[in-house]
């Protein structure tokens, strides 16, 4: 069962993703629907299950991307895994403090990306920054909290997450 | 509760650790093994993911026609007459190219001139756009099985829109002509000067490299110069909007506005033999649509 939903998640991530999300970007940005299904999936189900659909979402996602497998792995899976070692340490999530916390995930990724992308001088980093990064990172915040908010509204999330 | 931890959360943990740091481990020591692997693990995974992504394509696709069709309908009036207008220039055009054509042929029969053999070609749908915002690419429905390889140019009717980075076995990645990663060799076609055409981070496109004595200017066309790459010569990529000459550079550059709206682009067509490799040489044309989205 947990399988299924798992599959089902990764097989509906590219297209929401690919086809979907272009058309709610704003000033061309979307959000990163993997990173934000990975920490949720971490924050609920603990480091190792966080880690391998984080991998997993990383890896079919890059297929689909002209990025670097490797930074797609590392961040998903990354996050993920970061997500679960907060789910064990952190008594209350709230909406709130999950978005932040993927705000500076987000932030973390996009500044590894920036620095891994070869040939960009300073000048051409910051834009990145500015105009991707950071507005991507504060869009990944939102959903994550708004998914999370969601959530909380149908589930005592608290309790499912300490079980 | 399916939700719950593991009940040896201390096990779970370091079992996640050391996955984690094996992976880490095995990306650094052997990058392009486990790329490699993973890409070809992917080739399956490809068709799997093919049957949402379709289906939800085409969901919007149908959205989209009919938002077009029934509910943007502001300006049509306007815009028909404007087209009106362009085809009769555009007639005009036509009949003097179609001169010039004959003339060409002429005069390219009397030099013996070897006819250039037009590429094979497959015709594509664009199903979705890159999943992350760090690159400007877009996802097309043909891959590995139907000939699509990575490098191949993809072009519309109406010119380069960019060239294929990677396959699965369902689908390609292209990285559009826009992307600062892309590189095309390009030609100024009224002057002939050579240069490199990258795309911009605002999702424009420039040619870089330019000769400091070319005497390039606004509105100037640049095709593809056929020297690099699997494009043909000839194909248009954009028209100069500004140029670039800076004092005690080697070089100038200029921005070019290209000439397929990338943002826009719907169907396209993926060129799978580079120039001068068509197979009917006596033909002279090869141009096939091998299948149709």
């Amino acid at each position: 069962m947990k399988f299924l939903f798992y599959l089902i998640l990764v097989l509906l991530l590219v297209p929401l993703q690919t086809t979907l999300l272009p058309h709610l970007s704003v000033w061309n940005i979307k959000p990163d629907l993997g990173l934000v299904a990975a920490a949720l999936v971490g924050l609920f189900a603990a480091e190792l299950e966080g880690l391998l659909m984080g991998l997993a979402i990383g890896w079919v996602l890059s297929l689909f991307s002209a990025g670097e497998l490797w930074l797609s792995l590392l961040t998903n899976g990354g996050v993920g895994l970061l997500a679960g070692f907060l789910g064990r340490q952190v008594s209350q999530v709230t909406s709130i403090s999950l978005g932040a916390g993927l705000l500076l995930v987000s932030l973390a990724s996009g500044l590894l990306a920036t620095m891994s992308f070869k040939g960009s001088d300073v000048s051409q980093m910051w834009w990145m920054v500015q105009s991707i990064v950071f507005p991507q990172a504060c869009f990944d915040g939102v959903m994550g909290a708004g998914f999370y908010w969601l959530l909380s509204r149908r589930f005592d999330l608290n309790r499912l997450r300490t079980e | 509760m399916w939700m719950a931890h593991s009940s040896s959360p201390y096990g779970a943990r370091r079992i996640a650790l050391a996955c984690f740091a094996l992976l880490l481990v095995a990306l650094f020591l052997f990058p392009s093994q486990i790329q490699g692997l993973l890409q070809y693990l992917g080739g399956p995974v490809g068709y799997a993911v093919r049957i949402p992504l379709e289906a939800i394509a085409s969901i919007d696709a149908g959205i989209a026609d009919r938002w077009e069709r029934y509910v943007v309908l502001q300006g049509v009036q306007e815009e028909n007459q404007q087209l009106r207008k362009e085809i009769e220039w555009l007639r005009g055009q036509h009949s003097q190219l179609r001169e010039s054509a004959a003339a060409t042929e002429r005069l390219t029969a009397l030099l013996h001139f070897k006819e250039q053999a037009l590429p094979t070609m497959i015709a594509a749908q664009v199903i979705g756009r890159d999943a992350t915002n760090r690159y400007r690419a877009i996802i097309l429905n043909k891959g590995e099985s139907d000939g699509i390889k990575p490098d191949m140019g993809v072009v519309t009717p109406a010119g380069v829109v960019g060239r294929v980075v990677k396959t699965t076995g369902a689908s390609s990645v292209v990285l559009l002509v826009t992307d600062p990663n892309n590189a095309i060799a390009g030609l100024i076609q009224r002057t002939r000067d050579e240069g490199i055409v990258q795309g911009t981070q605002q999702g424009l496109a420039q040619l870089k490299y330019i000769p400091l004595l070319s005497t390039l200017r606004d509105g100037d066309r640049v095709v593809t110069s056929g020297l690099i790459g699997d494009f043909p010569r000839g194909l248009v990529i954009g028209t100069i909007t500004s140029i670039d000459k800076q004092e005690g550079a080697l070089f100038q550059s200029a921005e070019l506005m290209p000439e397929v709206d990338v943002g826009r682009v719907e169907e396209v067509l993926v060129i799978q033999t580079s120039y001068g490799q068509s197979t009917k040489a006596g033909a002279g044309v090869d141009l096939i649509e091998k299948s149709v989205p």
